[in-house]
């Protein structure tokens, strides 16, 4: 009894901080951040030649959601910011927040504003009476004069004045700012812009891209954009003014091999042998799991795995499903089956499943309906095959018109079936046309694997 | 902490421990959005923290196990949004965007996660997938709470399997069985028996006929005038027509509506089904075009075309029509009902009275007949701008309404409108006194109202009698009298 009290115990602890090393990104990829050639070293060497050097750099990173761009980015910025504090300003921004460009030189500022608020504040008081733009000669960079015009104590007295509403409002008086040849942070700091989701930002005219990229050609800014993007072609998307201020340098974030991936497992699970777990415990657990990589058919599981879900954070969240029985306290390859079989799922096959038998009946009608070439059918014409159904078999399933309309609108609900066009909002559910959203092979098996399905149907099915 | 997603602009709304929303913030763009949530989230995690006990984690950033989890429930509903493109990658990356390790997000959806595919990826979350209910399952759901289990499981022995073919949505099989439940208890003095085998036969025998009347309907509410007509109709032997939609027994619809919405919904159903082309021959007032056409006989290709024509008009539904040919097809049915109600009618201010109320209130009826989703109202015709409508019944409801006006205008009173409204009228929840004045006593009161009716519409200020009305003042008191002393019942209504 009390042995397997200690025992639950290790295994306990080991669950708790394997779980913890899956959720933490840097753990995950530092190890595949080692050798010379990987993005993390390319990067670095990247972002520290234009800090130390004082020149300007673009790069984007792409890659497929979860192989580790912003991860990456992170570590670097990480180890950047330790070894170079008071030179490093980092700005975020994202795609899917701030693609709006007002918006994003509003982030800005805020992000930057902090720093200069007093003088920027004044220079602005000044810029206000003077009734003009250009008169200023602060060396401050324009997002902050952004993030300063946006604090509340300016606002209201500026939006009094004519002028003080186009500043707020006018992307063009932002230009112009940065027209005036002021530069992008003061001369011994650089200014690292990280825009996440960069597919957002070349949507639309790419005002900001443009006005980043342009303030880096001039002599006196020192700033470093980097564009992270799961679209590999989106340099493309770029416009031509944009694209040609853009140094076209790409690092590609691609699936690991298969070396890679084992080394990968293991170093992610195996215990380390100065924690607080028992030594015998750890010495067992990461016998047994070095058994299990090595094993044929853990590789083969792991491919197929992979095969369809290729990146490092898709099997990071493979190893968070597959659970440790805790009774045995330790894993097995059962484990990682039931995990593989768990993510191997066929939502439409569920569905069918889920259907009442009279939905059934409404499901192989429009499938009749699509063989016989009537290309679009609405609920009418389906209750037409229904009834024909009925007239030459005599089932017991015959059901008023009301009732059947309901089975109808659950099969829209669940996304059987949909209309084929969102615009007939004028038109009542009865008439409008729909179309099915499962194959005929799938409808089939989902017939063969519900158990109250009536043989009727799938005679149905095989005319 | 309650995140509200309604549309475009996004509230966020804080809820403190008196369960209230102290503060409500809205914001347009989701960068305003992630900041006040981010904000919020901090000031919960820190209360939470704060509360445990645990001073040093705020320095650490390590996750301790105080969460806080943002639910998102009726995710589908977002798909049908405008903006849902932006927002549901916005929805799913928001656990990047935020970066906060004690905050977790929890989607519920009634749809599976291939259909929030979009052409902008994001990270899955992880599925977990709730199956539908087994009868095994809805069977244990409804003997839950039940006072005599036996008799409950008895009955759902009979009755479960058949509903279950139909649907398998508790919501939707609770209202069905409760009320059959009753229906099956009816016969029994002692609700707490438990059933034998030859019990259980009776009952069972005595359900059957309600199960498939049960089977063929959808839940819905009675209105009250039908709920009074049951308990009067006690003879009736088959009072399953409480659960079906449509009562197969009587023709009665059940819900009330004027006359002159009646014909208006008849109207709209021929003005939608009818091409315009047909109008003149249908409505022609000689009425003698028909009889004169030589039949010919239908020929098959003709009898084809006429399949094809069903089958297009099947798939393409009631078509639009404008508004000034629906008041034209409800001039013409109005105008044939004024004519038979004018051959048994012999008063003719009556008529008047009736045919002025029919079109007086046309244009308010059209549109609480498309609030209440009867007809639709469609796009506007490119050519003239003016408004579309079609109609929104099915034939089956039409010919009810039919067949209610006919049934109605066998006696004349009833097929008065005025009669009809001030049925409609004493059916209300509420309680009505009728008093009865003879016209003879009220020739004051006539007067004056039609006088009101002819003159324009700024009041008049009367500080006299009118002259014809002084003389009636005279004869009215007579009558009265006489009346009064004829019947002793009548009340006292104070002459002016």
């Amino acid at each position: 009894m009390g042995r397997e009290k200690e025992k639950e115990k290790p295994s306990e602890k080991a669950l708790s901080l394997l779980r913890s090393r899956l959720s933490d990104p840097n753990f995950i990829f530092k190890p595949l951040s080692d050798s010379p050639d990987s993005n993390y070293s390319k990067l670095k060497f990247i972002i520290s030649t234009s800090v130390t050097e004082a020149c300007n750099n673009s790069i984007l990173l792409l890659g497929p959601r979860g192989s580790g761009k912003v991860a990456v980015l992170e570590l670097v910025l990480s180890d950047l910011l330790q070894q170079y504090p008071e030179v490093i300003s980092v700005i975020r921004l994202n795609g899917l927040l701030h693609s709006d460009d007002n918006c994003a030189l509003k982030r800005i500022g805020w992000q930057r504003g902090s720093i200069y608020f007093p003088i920027a504040r004044m220079a602005l008081k000044w810029a206000s009476y003077h009734g003009g733009v250009g008169l200023i000669c602060f060396p401050v960079s324009y997002p902050t004069i952004l993030g300063v015009a946006w604090d509340s104590s300016i606002c209201w007295p500026l939006a009094k004045r004519n002028t003080g509403r186009k500043l707020l409002d006018s992307y063009a008086w932002n230009i112009n700012f940065c027209s005036q040849k002021w530069e992008c942070g003061l001369a011994h700091k650089t200014i690292i812009f990280v825009l996440d989701e960069f597919d957002f930002f070349a949507q639309g005219k790419q005002r900001l891209l443009y006005s980043l990229l342009d303030a880096m050609q001039s002599v006196n800014s020192q700033s470093v954009v980097i564009g992270v993007s799961c679209r590999l072609d989106v340099d493309q998307l770029l416009e031509k003014r944009v694209r040609s201020r853009f140094s076209h340098r790409k690092l590609l974030f691609l699936s690991p091999s298969k070396e890679e991936t084992e080394r990968f497992m293991e170093h992610i699970l195996s215990l380390p042998v100065d924690s607080s777990i028992p030594h015998n415990y750890t010495a067992e657990f990461n016998g047994r799991l070095k058994k299990i990589i090595s094993d044929e058919r853990f590789k083969e599981l792991i491919n197929t795995y992979l095969s369809f879900n290729f990146t490092i954070g898709h099997l990071v969240r493979f190893q968070a499903v597959s659970y440790m029985d805790l009774d045995v306290g330790f894993l097995s390859l059962e484990n990682f089956k039931t995990a593989l079989s768990s993510n191997q799922r066929q939502p439409k096959l569920e569905c069918i499943r889920d259907c009442s038998i009279l939905e059934l009946y409404m499901l192989v009608c429009m499938k009749r309906l699509e063989v016989k070439e009537h290309n679009s059918y609405n609920f009418f014409s389906v209750m037409t095959e229904y009834k024909s159904i009925h007239d030459s078999s005599q089932t017991s399933d015959n059901y008023a018109a009301n009732v059947c309309l309901r089975a109808f609108e659950h099969l829209l609900q669940r996304q059987l079936i949909s209309f084929i066009d969102n615009k007939g909002h004028n038109q009542s559910v009865e008439f409008r046309p729909v179309k099915l959203l499962i194959s005929s092979a799938e409808l089939h098996q989902g017939l063969k694997s519900s158990h109250q399905c009536p043989a009727i149907l799938l005679k149905l099915m095989d005319r | 902490m309650v995140v509200l997603l309604q549309g475009r602009p996004v509230l966020l709304s804080r809820k403190d421990s008196g369960h209230s929303y102290s503060s409500v913030k809205r914001c347009e763009r989701p960068s305003d959005f992630v900041n006040y949530l981010r904000e919020a989230l901090e000031g919960v995690i820190s209360n939470l923290k704060g509360n445990s006990g645990k001073s040093n984690s705020k320095m650490s950033g390590r996750p301790d196990g105080t969460m806080v989890y943002l639910v998102f429930d009726n995710l589908e509903r977002v798909r049908d949004w405008d903006k849902s493109s932006t927002i549901l990658p916005f929805l799913f990356n928001l656990y990047d965007i935020l970066k906060m390790p004690e905050v977790g997000l929890i989607f519920i959806s009634n749809t599976s996660p291939d259909t929030y595919y979009l052409n902008v990826g994001y990270v899955e979350p992880v599925p977990l997938y709730f199956p539908n209910y087994t009868e095994d399952d809805l069977r244990h759901i409804f003997m839950v709470n039940q006072a005599n289990r036996k008799l409950y499981a008895a009955f759902l022995d009979v009755v479960l399997r058949p509903f279950c073919r139909v649907t398998r949505r508790v919501d939707e099989l609770a209202a069905a069985l409760s009320s059959l439940f009753e229906k099956y208890c009816e016969p029994l003095s002692d609700k707490q028996v438990v059933p034998n085998e030859e019990m259980k036969r009776k009952l069972f025998s005595q359900i059957r006929p309600h199960i498939a009347s049960a089977l063929n309907a959808t839940f819905h509410v009675q209105s009250q005038p039908l709920l009074r007509a049951e308990t009067n109709k006690e003879t009736k032997k088959t009072n399953s027509s409480r659960m079906s939609g449509y009562l197969e027994d009587s023709d009665k619809i059940d819900f009330h509506m004027s006359t002159s919405a009646k014909y208006l919904l008849i109207s709209a159903f021929l003005a939608s089904r009818n091409p315009a082309t047909l109008d003149a021959s249908l409505f022609d007032s000689t009425g003698v075009s028909d009889s004169r056409k030589r039949k010919r006989k239908a020929s098959e290709k003709s009898m084809e075309q006429k399949e094809m024509a069903e089958q297009e008009l099947l798939m393409k539904g009631p078509g639009t029509f404008p508004l000034e040919r629906l008041l034209a097809i409800f001039q013409c049915i109005t105008s044939l009902a004024e004519d038979s109600l004018d051959e048994e009618e012999s008063h003719e201010p009556t008529t008047e009275g009736g045919s002025r109320g029919l079109m007086s209130d046309v244009l308010l009826q059209l549109s609480s007949l498309c609030n209440a989703n009867f007809i639709i109202k469609g796009g506007s015709c490119p050519l003239e701008g003016s408004t579309r409508y079609r109609t929104a019944v099915s034939e089956d409801l039409a010919l009810k309404e039919v067949a209610n006006i006919c049934n109605d205008t066998s006696s004349a009173l009833a097929s008065s409108v005025l009669v009809t409204q001030i049925h409609t009228l004493l059916y209300r929840t509420w309680q009505v006194r009728v008093d009865y004045i003879s016209r003879s006593c009220n020739g004051v009161a006539d007067i004056l109202a039609r006088f009101g009716r002819h003159a324009t519409l700024k009041g008049s200020l009367l500080v006299a009698p009118l002259d014809r009305v002084a003389l009636l003042v005279a004869t009215d008191q007579k009558h009265w009298e006489e009346g009064r002393m004829a019947e002793g019942r009548m009340r006292a209504i104070p002459h002016g």
